[in-house]
């Protein structure tokens, strides 16, 4: 049986029913149509369905829609800012070739919005380190390390 | 090199706004009104006669509208020896055969009712060593051809058989002889984007079919075939691609499940979505060809190679996909890679009970050079020289053919080599030898030019501009993450001198865009930017001719640059390009500024000796790693990985670094951690917790180096580089293995384990 | 996957009131990082779920005298972060900063990383050789079960029908003293151990002789296991190449590694030698670094 759920999401406050073994990802994909998340595995295992779940981030696709009553969540379509701009992160991906095929890149971008918010200043290590829950087939990583640092960088000079 | 305006500068990919904020439509999101669900039953026997198959209750289950079976679907044959159906009929194979499908209004129900199909079995002995296969009495995995011949063996009717030169006498002439089997296995392409479909019959009964494929215009032939089989000759497919969450080769055939979407769309009357999981990605997207591999090689006295001589068998798994055909590309190397005058190859390919396989970035490439490279050094040992220099003295050339008549024009293997060897610190390394850690190299030839594997290697373009000089390609390649679209707005900014952001690229439909061969051999940006730079020569002229009479100057003196056509003898002259375009729609009897180019390149198709021009240009490159090596455990960790590539000049360099990135790690994968396991046919490991992709802290500390020798063949002077980055990853690690403590690992991956074990029988403790 | 009923108790009493309730149907669920996958993969059809999310007041890291007090419901995150627990629990700080990824951290707790019952849970072994405790509670009471009792074979924890971890307790080392935990995988991150070891190693005041150590290992046995015989083998004696030799050798001698698609026996045994050695030589490092700073 279909149950409420209220939370908010890049910023907005949404109520949607939902059968009590749907995840997360698939209320913001199929019901509130926020289709960045993916799913690249549904088993927690590849990090494309990553969100950010009250300033933490969390696989979606295994995580029970019903936990997220009263959160704050965050999804890739929640970074642009109002004027529309990206943010200094999506544009540091895009700038310094950390996009490929893109579709581990909503999670990759959130996993790294996760991290940096935690840790403004990250090392190249701990950048690898809050990354590593996140697969990309395409890049091998060098150039989203890199895109991450410069975010990093330019988020210290304001 | 001349310094140009847009080609060679690192800019951004044209798709990575719309990829960075979510807003990309991969197939995953594609919907249509009345859509409905489809969903595969798979095979829970590895060779199987199928008794009976009940799918009474499936069909009774509210909301499913269709349910099919090799029984009651028109006989449809696929892959590349029409060895297989999308359904299968009286037997399976192999643990993924297809045995019925259904459709339903939601995907719970299509799962519930694939549930409720009941198959009987009587089981059959299977086969899962190709060596068993190929002996007599050996259980046959097809005991008919697809034309209902009857078959006596488990070889696949191939021809895979290349002679240049005499062996005989080239071994007779060799001072060192080494010899040795290597043995590659199956690895998975693991795009992120999961693979689906989406087919949708119109009232007319042509077919569109949203597709992830690499290939738009070969599927929509094959398609078109699968239509004439279902009683619909002369209909037609459409294909529309979505975004698509990575290639690597596995879009380069059409696929069972696309079919029988086709098969369920047409039955229902209405849109049928097919969508993979990531279970069902492991377990029904074919994976690399494997192959066992015997080599010989010799060299004389000074050290050059005299003869080549190579023996593989590939399993091939219970049909035919383009893994059967990889031997036609592990010939690049086998003939070509050094100056080796006398090569022998013959390559059989082997149905057995495992899983198939088919096309991976490198297309065979990446398994014969682990052998080739790996014996290499084994010669150089053998030979006493440093693996360096061996490999400097048998460097190809510029201009040289080499014994598949393939013509060298440009060759940057010496360059990649000697550049390699100086950011490694190669010879000082080499003399003063630390413990556990050890370098090595691997390098490659690879097709540059695109390469002649179909009748056609050609790419067409239309390209148009407007009122407001806004230029739009229109173009049959296919991106899948790698950046020829970019490349190709690059290119044409260049050649019309108009700024990158004034080109829009229209793709992915094969009602709209023109003829393309596919994305593959490592030639989008090849091919799409030779034809880019035809199509913008045509449409300069188009518009130099209108702009003569305006500017009171022959059309011949004209140029375009900065968005303005000016007078090259006195660039002061000049108009605003937007002013002359105008004139075009503005006048009685104008004209459209469109120009269509279709670039084919001088590539020859291989003879029925395998021999000829393959590609009009050649990629070469040499990865050197340092790896220290763990003695008591095996584990191997590569703390330097120089990528020396020659792709005659960086279109993009940043895309191109990605492109030598991801290659190298996907190679690193391929040499240490991935292996799809198979026990008894069943694929034991197909998830992302036990199929070891590396994750972002498995740093491989990867340097590039980007060789320039800029090949007139190509746009602006670019090769090929798709695909190279991979292809010497596991020899040159490998290499660097042996150098650090002395064992030799011959097939991949190169676990630990193997490594400790290896160095325990060495010292006699194991 | 199946449906299931979904519920979310605000309090302890609440939860256990609940399981109490649906007896044998309820599956009590923490982080679900384990139980969500299992059921996607339907080797597990829960009927009713209670989750335990919202039970804040269980998540929590105590220093007190002697111990660190650790909530049920403490994340793996919390206690990767914590500064208790990389000063006083070094085994458990590495165990919980190469679990997965910051995302399944982020949710699963420890608890239930052992009520699992894989012989491959990371926080096993640091819980094993610190002589940990587990604080049960269920609606008919409380009960103490020390760590070494808690596995009742494979896959099998001494959890009863409603019962919960509420807490742990885990003592703190007599200085000097310290530890170190390994964990053997083909990745850096996203993987499971193929085979892991735990060391506690407490020194006599000559920082050079063992007066206490606890050895542990995931992997190597039906359950994560100690080996008692390595332990009093090495107590007493000057830590050297020598007795750290002997000490690998013996604790894999107590082990039953098996072979199986993520690692080979013997493969396993021969980390285990090794490893047992260079955990004992960190911890031997890390006790007189710390007592240097002091």
């Amino acid at each position: 049986m279909k149950e409420i759920l209220n939370f908010t999401v890049n910023g907005d406050p949404v109520s949607v029913a939902v059968e009590p073994n749907r995840m997360l990802l698939d209320v913001l994909r199929e019901q509130l149509e926020l289709t960045g998340a993916k799913e690249g595995c549904g088993m927690g295992e590849c990090g494309a369905c990553t969100v950010i779940v009250n300033g933490r981030n969390v696989n979606s696709c295994i995580m029970p829609a019903l936990e997220a009553e009263g959160a704050e969540i965050v999804t890739v379509e929640g970074l642009l800012g109002e004027d529309g701009r990206l943010s200094t992160l999506q544009q540091a991906f895009i700038d310094k070739g950390g996009v490929q095929c893109g579709f581990c890149t909503p999670g990759m971008v959130l996993s790294a919005k996760a991290l940096l918010d935690e840790n403004p200043n990250p090392t190249e290590d701990e950048v690898r380190r809050g990354l590593a829950g996140n697969i990309c087939r395409c890049t091998g990583y060098t150039q989203i390390v890199d895109a991450v640092l410069t975010a990093a960088k330019k988020g210290q000079e304001g | 090199m001349r310094e140009l305006d847009y080609v060679g500068k690192p800019l951004p990919k044209t798709d990575a706004r719309e990829k960075v904020t979510g807003r990309a439509v991969y197939m995953n999101e594609l919907k249509k009104p009345g859509m409905l669900y489809g969903k595969i039953k798979y095979s829970d026997q590895v060779h199987a006669r199928i008794v009976h198959i009940d799918t009474s209750a499936a069909e009774r289950l509210p909301g499913v509208k269709a349910v099919l079976t090799g029984e009651n679907v028109p006989e449809v044959r696929i892959g590349f020896m029409k060895d297989n159906t999308p359904l299968k009929k009286g037997k399976v194979r192999q643990y993924r055969d297809e045995v019925a499908a259904v459709a339903a209004i939601d995907p719970d129900i299509a799962a519930e009712a694939i549930e409720l199909i009941k198959v009987e079995y009587e089981p059959l002995p299977a086969v899962f060593d190709p060596i068993e296969a190929m002996r007599e009495g050996a259980p046959l995995v097809h005991e008919t051809d697809p034309k209902g011949a009857p078959l006596t063996s488990n070889k696949l009717k191939l021809p895979w058989k290349l002679v240049c030169g005499d062996v005989d006498q080239g071994r007779s002439e060799a001072k060192h002889v080494v010899e040795d089997q290597f043995k590659v296995t199956w690895v998975s392409h693991c795009c992120l984007g999961v693979s689906g479909c989406l087919a949708e019959f119109d009232l007319d009964n042509n077919l569109t079919m949203h597709s992830i494929t690499q290939i738009p215009f070969l599927a929509q032939n094959d398609f078109n075939a699968a239509l004439a089989a279902m009683g619909l000759k002369g209909k037609n497919t459409r294909i529309i691609n979505t975004v698509i969450g990575g290639g690597f080769g596995s879009k380069l055939d059409t696929h069972v499940y696309e079919f029988i979407a086709i098969l369920l769309a047409f039955k229902t009357k209405r849109p049928v979505k097919m969508m993979f999981n990531r279970e069902e990605e492991f377990l029904a997207q074919a994976p690399r060809q494997p192959a066992i591999v015997d080599i010989a090689q010799g060299c004389d006295e000074e050290g050059r190679l005299t003869f080549r001589d190579i023996k593989m068998v590939l399993d091939n798994g219970a049909y035919t996909s383009w893994g059967a055909t990889t031997p036609s590309v592990m010939m690049v190397p086998i003939s070509s890679l050094y100056r080796v005058p006398n090569v022998r190859y013959k390559a059989t390919c082997v149905y057995t009970n495992n899983v198939y396989s088919q096309a991976m970035r490198g297309y065979g490439n990446p398994q014969a050079t682990f052998a080739i490279e790996s014996m290499t050094d084994m010669l150089a040992e053998a030979a006493g020289i440093d693996p360096l220099d061996f490999r400097l003295i048998n460097s190809n050339r510029p201009g040289e053919i080499t014994p598949q008549r393939f013509k060298i024009t440009t060759c940057g293997l010496r360059d990649c080599l000697e550049s390699v060897a100086d950011k490694l610190d190669w010879r000082y390394k080499k003399k003063y030898k630390q413990k556990s850690r050890g370098v090595g190299l691997g390098s490659l030839i690879h097709v540059g030019g695109g390469a002649r594997v179909y009748k056609s290697d050609g790419h067409g373009i239309i390209m148009k501009i407007d009122d407001f000089g806004k230029v739009t390609v229109i173009t049959g390649a296919v991106e899948i993450g790698q950046g020829s679209e970019t490349v190709l707005a690059q290119v044409t900014a260049e050649i019309l001198g108009v700024p990158p952001e004034d080109v829009s690229i229209v793709k992915g439909d094969t009602s709209i865009c023109p003829w393309d061969v596919g994305s593959h051999a490592s030639r989008q940006a090849f091919v799409s930017g030779n034809a880019a730079i035809g199509a913008g020569n045509k449409l300069k002229s188009q518009i130099f001719e209108l702009a003569g009479p305006m500017l009171e100057t022959d059309p011949a003196d004209l140029d375009m640059k900065d968005r303005l056509v000016f007078v090259k003898s006195a660039p002061e002259k000049n108009m605003p390009l937007e002013k002359v375009l105008r004139k075009a729609h503005f006048s009685s009897q104008g004209k459209v500024l469109a120009a269509e180019h279709f670039y084919d390149p001088p590539n020859e198709m291989l003879d029925r000796e395998f021999k000829g021009n393959l590609s009009c240009s050649y990629a070469y490159g040499t990865t050197g790693v340092e790896v220290e090596v763990d003695e008591e455990t095996g584990q191997v960790e590569i703390l330097r990985y120089i990528a020396a590539h020659d792709v005659g000049r960086a279109l993009n360099p940043m895309l191109l670094k990605g492109q030598i990135y991801g290659a190298a790690v996907m190679g690193t994968g391929y040499a240490l951690t991935e292996q799809l396991v198979l026990k008894n046919g069943r694929i034991v490991n197909g998830n992302f917790l036990d199929y070891k992709i590396l994750t972002a802290l498995d740093k491989v500390p990867v340097e590039p180096i980007i060789v320039e020798p800029d090949d007139e063949a190509g746009p602006y002077g670019a090769k090929g580089v798709g695909e190279p980055g991979c292809v010497p990853s596991a020899p040159a690690i490998a290499n660097a293995i042996y150098d650090a403590v002395g064992v030799r690992i011959k097939d991949l991956p190169i676990t630990p384990e193997k490594v400790l074990r290896a160095i325990k029988e060495k010292r006699g403790e194991m | 996957m199946n449906n299931y009923i979904y519920l979310r108790p605000a309090t302890l009493e609440e939860a256990l009131e609940l399981l109490e309730r649906h007896g044998a149907d309820a599956v009590p669920v923490a982080g679900g990082t384990d139980v969500f996958v299992k059921a996607k993969r339907r080797k597990v059809a829960p009927k009713v779920i209670v989750s335990l999310r919202r039970l804040g007041d269980l998540r929590y890291i105590r220093a007190e005298e002697g111990r660190v007090l650790v909530g049920g419901l403490t994340t793996l995150r919390d206690l990767e972060q914590s500064g208790i627990v990389a000063d006083r629990l070094p085994a458990l700080a590495d165990a919980t900063r190469n679990m997965a990824s910051v995302q399944i951290r982020n949710v699963a707790t420890m608890s239930g990383n052992i009520a699992n019952a894989a012989p491959s849970a990371d926080t096993a072994p640091p819980l094993l050789v610190s002589g940990a405790e587990v604080r049960l509670i269920s609606k008919r009471g409380e009960r103490t079960v020390p760590m070494v009792d808690f596995y009742a074979g494979s896959g099998k924890t001494v959890l009863e029908r409603g019962e919960l971890i509420r807490e742990f307790v885990i003592p703190v080392g007599r200085s000097p003293y310290s530890q170190a935990y390994w964990k053997h995988s083909r990745r850096k991150a996203m993987d499971l151990a193929m085979v892991s070891v735990a060391v506690h190693l407490e020194l006599e005041d000559d920082m050079e002789t063992c007066r206490l150590i606890r050895i542990a290992h995931g992997v190597a046995a039906p359950t994560p296991i100690r080996t008692p015989e390595a332990e009093a083998q090495l107590v007493g004696k000057k830590i050297d190449a020598e007795t750290l030799k002997d000490l690998g050798e013996t604790s894999c001698g107590e082990t039953l590694c098996r072979d199986s698609l993520r690692g080979q026996a013997w493969y396993r045994q021969e980390i285990i030698k090794v490893m047992v050695r260079r955990m004992a030589l960190l911890a031997l490092e890390r006790a007189r670094a710390k007592t240097g700073q002091r």
